[in-house]
Order: C-alpha cells, then structure tokens, then sequence
C-alpha cells in the first residue's frame, strides 16, 4: 500500500516521536550513505519502536539501513536508495552485568568506550578492539564483524558473543542462542547475524562473554630491516609455546602514523599475565627478536588506542589470506604502490591473516587503485584469500565491486537465507557482497 | 511416506552397490539394527539403508538418490551422540561416515588440519602431536567420536572453559547439501567471506547437510600443566570455590566436579584416590606457560581452601595426573555397576547459580525417589546430572523423563540452556519452548528451509513435535569401553 510522504513522515514520528526523526533536509544530507540522502532519520529508544518502525517499512517497501556509530556506514556498495536511516544511537544501556558470570547485555547502541568504562570498573573487558574504533557501537561491532588486535588471543566478535536479539525485516522481535557461556540448544543463528552488514536484520541486544583484565602486561615493538625478518619473527611466535595477547605488524608509513621510529617493518606484541609470566614471554621475545636483528623498544598501554591513525585515508583495503603470508602480502601492496607513488600505511593481524591498509590520495589518480585491487584480488584467489575496499569515494565505487568475487555456490545459499529473513528486501539491499 | 516394497529396495540395493561397491551398503534388519540409536539407546528407530560411502562425490549421490525417492538420510559418525541426532526417521538412509576417516592435509605454518568428517577426534591430535600440536575441543568421548558429529553438535569437552568449542575452531567446511550440490562454506582464511555460513552449519545437527572434508585450526601444546584436585565436606563449598577462582580472574583450562555418588561409585569400581566420605571434590587443570604457573596453582589452591576445601591436592607427576583424570573419565563406568540405567542430562546455567540449581536436581531426583551422580564441568556451568534408575521396574522411566523435564525447566528459569554440549536432537525438541518464542524457532526455521528445502535431511529434530516428548522412554546404557573406565560421554 503506497502512503504520501507526509502521511509516511507522520507513521513514523508516532512510532519514535517528533523529537526522534530526523526529516530536515540539511540534517539528513550530513547523514548521507555512500552520497545517498535519506528520506528520514529516525532513534528509536526502545527495541518495540525498532519493531514497529520496521514493521512499517516492510509494509511500505521502504529500504532502511540500521546505523551504529556510523564510522562504518561507507563500508559496502553505494545504496541505490535510502528510505530510512535507523539510527540505534539510544539504544546504549547497559541490561545486565554479572561480574562473577562474565557476562554482560547489552543494547546494541552502545559504545566499545562505555562499555569499556563499565566493565573496567570490575577488572573486566570485552576484548574485541577494531583500531580507532573506541566510539563505535557494539552493534555496529558485530554487524561489520570487526576485529583488532586482541583478536590473536580472544578471538573476534563470533568467537564472545553468546546471544543476541535482533529486529527481523518485518519488525519481529528474535533472540539467538543464550545468555550463559556454552550452549547448543538450536542453531546459531547469531552467527549469521555477524558480519551481515545489516542486510539480514537489526541487532538491538547483545549478550557477551567477558574476560578479566590481566593482572600484569608488557607490550614492545621489534622494528625490522626487512618484511622478511618481521615474518621469521611472527612466525617464530606462532610456532612457540608463548601467548602474547596482541601481535600486530606495521609497515613503515603505519609506524609513522603511530609516532614511532622509522623502520621497514616491525611488530608490536604485548602479553597479559601474572607478573612473573609476563617477564619471562617479554625475555623470550626479546631474544627472539634480537636473533632476526630487531630494535626492541617498549611501548605504553596507550599505543594501542592511538593507532587509529595508521588506517586513516580516503581509501582503506582489508586482505585476507593465509596467516603465514601476511608480510607477503604487506610487501606486495608496498611494491604496487611504490611504483605509482602512492603511500600505504599496513597493518597486518598475526595470526589471522587480515591485514588493512590506508592509501594516500594518488591512489585515486589514473585508474591506479582498480588495476592494483586487481592484481592484489588475482594474487589472494588463489590461496583462497579476497580483498575487500572497506573505504573508498564514491566514484571509486561506481568502478569497482568493494567486495570483489564470491563463490556463486556459497553465494547462493547467502541468497537463499537472505530471502527467508528479507523477502521483500529492504534491510541495506544490494549493499553486500555478490548484490546481497 | 509410505514403506519400501522390497522389490524398490533390491532395486535401489544394487543401485547403490554399483556406485559404492560391494559391502558398502547394508539392508539385513540385522545388520540394520545396529544402527537403530545413538548413545540414548531407548530412542530406536530402523532405517532401510546404512551406507558407507568413501568420498564426497558418493555422498552426494546418495543424497540425489535420496531425494530423487523421497527417503529421508541422516549422516553418522561414530553414533555417541546423547540426544537421539543421528537417528533415521523410520525408513530411509542413514549414510555412516566412518569410512571417510583421514587426515588429508597439515599446514602447520597455518596451523591448520583439513580432515574427513570419520576421523576419531583425538587421533587428529596424535596426527599433530609430533609437531607439538593438538585439537583443542576435547569432549569426553573422543577416543570414539568423530569430527563430523562434533561438528554436528558444536561439541564442547572438559578444555573448552578455556579453548572453546567446536565453532571456534572450524575454519571451512566442505559439505553435501541436501540437494546433492558439493559447495564450500568458508575456507583456510580466517574470516569468512559474506555470511559465516560455517559458524551457521556447526551445531545445525545434520540437518543443514553433510560435511565431507572440514578445515581445523590446531593449536600449540602448552609448555606446563598442573592439576589439583580439591575436596570438600559440602557441596555448596565446591560451588563457591568455583566462583572464587574465577572471581580471582583465573581461566583454567578445566574446572570439573564430581559429586558423592559419583565419587563412591568410581572408588568401588576404579580406585583412583578419591576420598569416599566427600560431598564432592574438584578436578582443576591449568595450562599455559610455565613461568607463573605454579604461582597460578598457589592462587587456585588457596581460593579452594578459603571456601573450605578439606584437602587440596597437587598431582606430583604425570601419573598422578592420570589417575586422577581417570576418577572424572570413569564415571560413566561406574554408574553402570550400581545402576542398571541413567539418564544424561545436560544443562547449563550460570556458574553463579551452581549452588542453588544443584540443590533444586538433588531435591527433584529425590522428590521423584530415585538417586543423581552429578558430575560436571562446573567452570562453565554445564551440569550433567545423571539420573540412575531401573527400566525393569514398572513406571520409573517416565519418573527419570518427569524429573529430567523439571529440571531442565530450572536451568531455563535461572537463565540457562537445556543443552550445553550435547543438542537438541530428538530428545530436547519438544522443551525448546522453554527457552525460544515462537518467533525464535520461527526464525531457525527459516534457516532451515534456506539448507534443507524437503526437509529430507535428518527429518524430525531439533524442533518440537508438538506431540510431548513425556511418553517416550530414553534412557542409557554404559558402553563396553565406558565400563572399563577408557573413555565417558561428557
């Protein structure tokens, strides 16, 4: 049933009220999507209003696209239309807290720094630490399944979250999984809803597993002569019995970025333990990398934080590929951009294979960043591995599929789930990968 | 669905004899009935077919076969599973795996294994051992189980308080889908690309699909471990002394408690060193580097003592150790020489809640006038109340079904699971209610139908019958190898 768009505008400020609904057209240019304007904005404050709001954009086909933070809103293809921006950014309390369980709930507006605070007060944390990212919502977190540094000892957002609510396309409100710290009852359906980029629901509610903030920590950076000696290092760490809670690899211009000596290469590594353990893992590391000619210095707790400005730019690339071929792929981006003068600013998760970079501007210049994404894309197929365009202008976009490539036989499946939770499709169509 | 003539399952007999070879297919009710349960033995069910392929192609033409006639299929690994999840729906084809048993590839600068589904979960760790590797997720079967059924029921085992279970360690999987398309999900990247269809397939009980090759990360030994058992007069003093090792932000690698009956049960039959006279008694394991370690010990030690431990032991070696894994490992055993049934339960609530839950099982087995052997990795809160009873005697199965019911109905009021590590399947279906709305399970369905469009794939679990679940008798039976003490269930 087609609506006017005043009669519309006015469906939805019953829903989250005047105050809540953003149709001021200056408002809602500087909440543009990939350069969309939405028609409306609206925050709800409660997962009922999320309901009705999306019971009724299901009704009138309107496309939605659930928004956290927003830092990561220009990650995906460019919508082709913006009906309504949901805006979880009143979803943040905290629901519950066990401290002794280890377990938190939470709504999915809330930021990784709140949450933080919250928890820090009890020792504990959610150990899932995108760089840069501290402002981001938990939500936002989860549905972009983004990862950081603590990732190599806790592993990502899949691996903590235990249960989780979320808004389906047509406003029904679904719980996932559970709210204790092992379950198999019924699938797991959270799973699916990590990563999907909002295509396949709304996240309002998250149940997390915690950890303890370790009672002692020590972080140093091995700076490299070469990628080569960066990699012999890390993988001498994984090939050891050592448990280093971070272990990240910057290149030159990252290093730099992060306001740390010059180097080709270097690893920043930190481990959290009792005191006695954590002088032990810093001795063996130490040796470790002074064996491979590495310049070890220690770093603050703070680095961590700050490393956000090693991945900022207009253009940000996330490879992924076989952990043991990280520092192979960080060179090989150095190599293809060395060749244009184009500046990369790397940093690689050990262990995980993932690594992101930052592109100055010239990489925008004479079609450059698509033959590069190209070549790099043709490279990781073949170890199984894809790149991703997290960032990139919008005219980039119009050239270049962000995502890159998809098995058509897994991608079908993904359709196939896609239309059982949006049949009519309004959840960010058309955003994901292979058009989902 | 009406029953095979046998003029069909002569036909359909040879038919996949060609395509698998001779002794590959099994129709003799005999041979059948070997295959009418899982590790819940009075949950039966016969199938036409039990077939044996050895590659991913000849399950797909099993599945094409299947669909073409109609007949539902289940996969099988090595059927310890405890909920009924591998069982035929009466008829159809029940496609063991156990033939596709091989460690295919090690890529130990990836640490990664890509294995069949029939591979015995512990040998993967004797392939890796060498190197100094393992597979992390332990569940107690695993001299027995398999890859393809842990990932069937994201498995969890002793280890995973601190390791994880089943979903955190599965990269990609390869995998016949109900309609005998061979895809990929996922792969040997770390993170997958679009959907996790991985993280959905693991613990979707059969029902999404058959995995036929699946990559593995495998992880480093720890360089030290010790194990303390800690004794206590009260059981409420276990459970808090649980909380207090983890409240002194210590992860062990397993936190496991094992009750008075269960104590005299297995010092009647193995002798492992347990004090009889104990209301209950913790196996403590940590792991990790062995700088710190034995302050990490001194640490748990003394939370066990302040919240009244008796007696706090140390094993000295790895002997001790053994043992002292045996006394958990044989429990299993044990019932079954003073019991001639038990019922497996399997819960979880929060770690918080022990006392109070544990209390609430004891007082509803004895409201119902049979006896519990509770034991249980208490660091995730996962309880295993084992209910003993006598099918023999007129009426006590349906009090074993009654009390097993009430208590899962505790575990889903104190904000628990009904099932931790052990499924859905057959048994639990009909309590999902209890911890998902309507719209929940309306939601699974569609994933469902997203994999299993027929419904011919493993038909029947997870989802309730609407029937009741209350006049089916389920209980088990112990092993030959849990009755020597080799190997439990949980």
């Amino acid at each position: 049933m087609a609506v006017s768009a005043p009669a519309l505008r006015e469906a939805l400020a019953a829903i989250v009220g005047g105050d809540c609904l953003v149709s001021d057209p200056a408002l809602l240019a500087a909440l543009a999507v990939d350069g969309v304007t939405p028609r409306w904005a609206a925050r709800p404050g409660s997962v009922e209003e999320v309901s009705r709001l999306l019971a009724l954009a299901s009704a009138e086909g309107l496309h939605v696209i659930p928004r956290g933070s927003g830092s990561s809103l220009d990650c995906g293809m460019p919508p082709a239309r913006v009906d309504l921006l949901l805006d979880c950014g009143r979803l943040s309390a905290i629901l519950e807290h066990s401290p002794e369980d280890m377990v938190a709930t939470v709504q999915a507006g809330l930021s990784l720094a709140a949450l933080g605070a919250a928890l820090g007060r009890h020792r504990q944390r959610f150990p899932v630490d995108p760089v840069g990212g501290a402002s981001r919502s938990i939500g936002g977190v989860l549905a972009t399944s983004a990862t950081g540094p603590l990732r190599f000892r806790h592993g990502g957002g899949r691996d903590l979250l235990l249960g989780l609510r979320f808004v389906q396309a047509d406003g029904t409100s679904t719980w996932g999984g559970s709210k204790v710290v092992k379950s198999v009852t019924g699938y797991d359906v959270p799973k699916l809803l990590v990563g999907s980029f909002g295509t396949l629901g709304v996240i309002v509610e998250a149940t997390i597993r915690l950890h303890a903030m370790p009672p002692a920590s020590g972080a140093w950076l091995l700076s490299f002569a070469s990628h080569a000696s960066a990699a012999a290092f890390v993988a001498g760490v994984l090939d050891s019995t050592l448990q280093p809670e971070r272990m990240v690899v910057l290149n030159g211009p990252a290093l730099k970025a992060a306001a740390r000596p010059q180097a080709r290469a270097a690893v920043a590594i930190s481990v959290g333990s009792s005191a006695e353990a954590v002088e032990s893992q810093g001795g063996d590391l130490r040796r470790l990398g002074a064996g491979l000619g590495a310049t070890v210095s220690a770093i603050p707790d703070d680095f961590w934080l700050e490393l956000g400005a090693v991945l900022a730019g207009p253009v940000r690339l996330r490879l992924a590929g076989e952990p043991s071929k990280l520092c192979f792929w960080l060179a090989e981006m150095e190599h293809l951009a060395g060749e244009a003068s184009v500046s990369v600013s790397a940093l690689g998760e050990a262990g995980s294979g993932a690594v992101r970079a930052a592109l100055g501007r010239a990489a925008l210049d004479g079609g450059w960043l698509l033959r590069a994404v190209a070549s790099l894309r043709e490279g990781l197929s073949a170890e199984g591995g894809y790149l991703v365009v997290e960032r990139a202008p919008r005219e980039v976009k119009d050239e270049v599929d962000v995502w890159g490539p998809i098995s058509p036989d897994s991608l079908e499946i993904m359709k196939r789930i896609k239309r059982q939770f949006d049949p009519s499709g309004i959840l960010s169509p058309g955003r994901f990968v292979g058009g989902l | 669905m009406p029953a095979l003539t046998e003029a069909r399952k002569k036909s359909l007999r040879r038919e996949m004899e060609a395509l698998l070879g001779p002794g590959a297919v099994l129709s003799d009710p005999d041979e059948l009935m070997v295959y009418e349960s899982d590790g819940l033995t009075l949950f039966r069910a016969l199938a036409d077919f039990v077939v044996f392929p050895l590659t991913a192609e000849h399950v797909a033409a099993l599945v094409r076969l299947a669909q073409r006639e109609g007949l539902p299929f289940v996969a099988r690994g090595a059927g310890t599973g405890l909920s009924g999840g591998c069982l035929p729906a009466e008829g159809g084809l029940v496609i063991s795996l156990m033939r596709m048993n091989r460690v295919l590839e090690v890529d130990y600068d990836n640490q990664l294994a890509v294995v069949e589904p029939g591979l015995v979960n512990l040998h993967l760790s004797w392939a890796v051992g060498a190197r100094g590797f393992y597979y992390a997720p332990d569940p107690s079967s695993q001299q027995a189980c398999t890859i393809g059924g842990n990932i069937a029921n994201n498995s969890g085992g002793p280890h995973t308080l601190k390791y994880g279970v089943t979903t955190n360690h599965v990269l990609g999987l390869e995998v016949v889908l109900p309609d005998g398309e061979i895809v990929w999900l996922g792969g040997k990247t770390r993170d997958p690309q679009g959907y996790d269809l991985t993280g959905i397939f693991v613990g979707s009980e059969g029902t999404f699909g058959i995995a036929t090759k699946i990559v593995l990360r495998i992880l480093r030994q720890p360089q030290a471990v010790r194990t303390v058992l800690a004794v206590f007069n009260e059981i409420d003093q276990a459970s808090e002394a649980v909380s207090a090792i983890i409240a002194r932000g210590l992860i062990p690698a397993a936190m496991e408690m094992i009750d008075q009956l269960t104590i005299q049960a297995v010092e009647d039959a193995f002798g492992c060193g347990y004090p009889r006279d104990a209301a209950a008694a913790l196996l403590i394991e940590m792991d990790g580097l062995a700088a710190g370690m034995d302050e990490q010990a001194a640490r748990v030690i003394a939370a066990c003592r302040e919240t009244g431990a008796r007696e706090v032991r140390l094993a000295r070696d790895e002997a001790e150790r053994q043992l002292l894994w045996k006394g958990r490992k044989s429990a299993f055993g044990a019932y079954g020489r003073i019991s001639p049934a038990y019922l497996v339960m399997d819960g979880v609530i929060p770690r918080t809640r022990l006392p109070y839950v544990l209390r609430r099982v004891n007082e509803i087995v004895a409201g119902y006038g049979l006896r519990v052997g509770n034991v249980f990795h208490a660091g995730d809160g996962n309880l295993h109340p084992n209910i003993l009873y006598d099918p023999r005697k007129p009426g006590e199965e349906q009090r074993v079904v009654a009390a097993g019911g009430e208590i899962l109905k505790v575990c889903a009021e104190v904000g628990g699971s009904i099932s931790g590590e052990h499924g859905i399947g057959l048994e639990k279906r009909d309590y999902m209610p209890l911890i998902f709305s309507e719209a929940d399970l309306g939601c699974m369905a569609r994933v469902k139908r997203a994999f299993n469009p027929t419904g011919l794939c493993n038909p029947g679990k997870i989802f309730p019958s609407r029937k009741g679940c209350a006049e089916a008798g389920f209980a088990s039976r112990p092993h030959p190898i849990e009755e020597a003490g080799l190997a439990q269930r949980f």
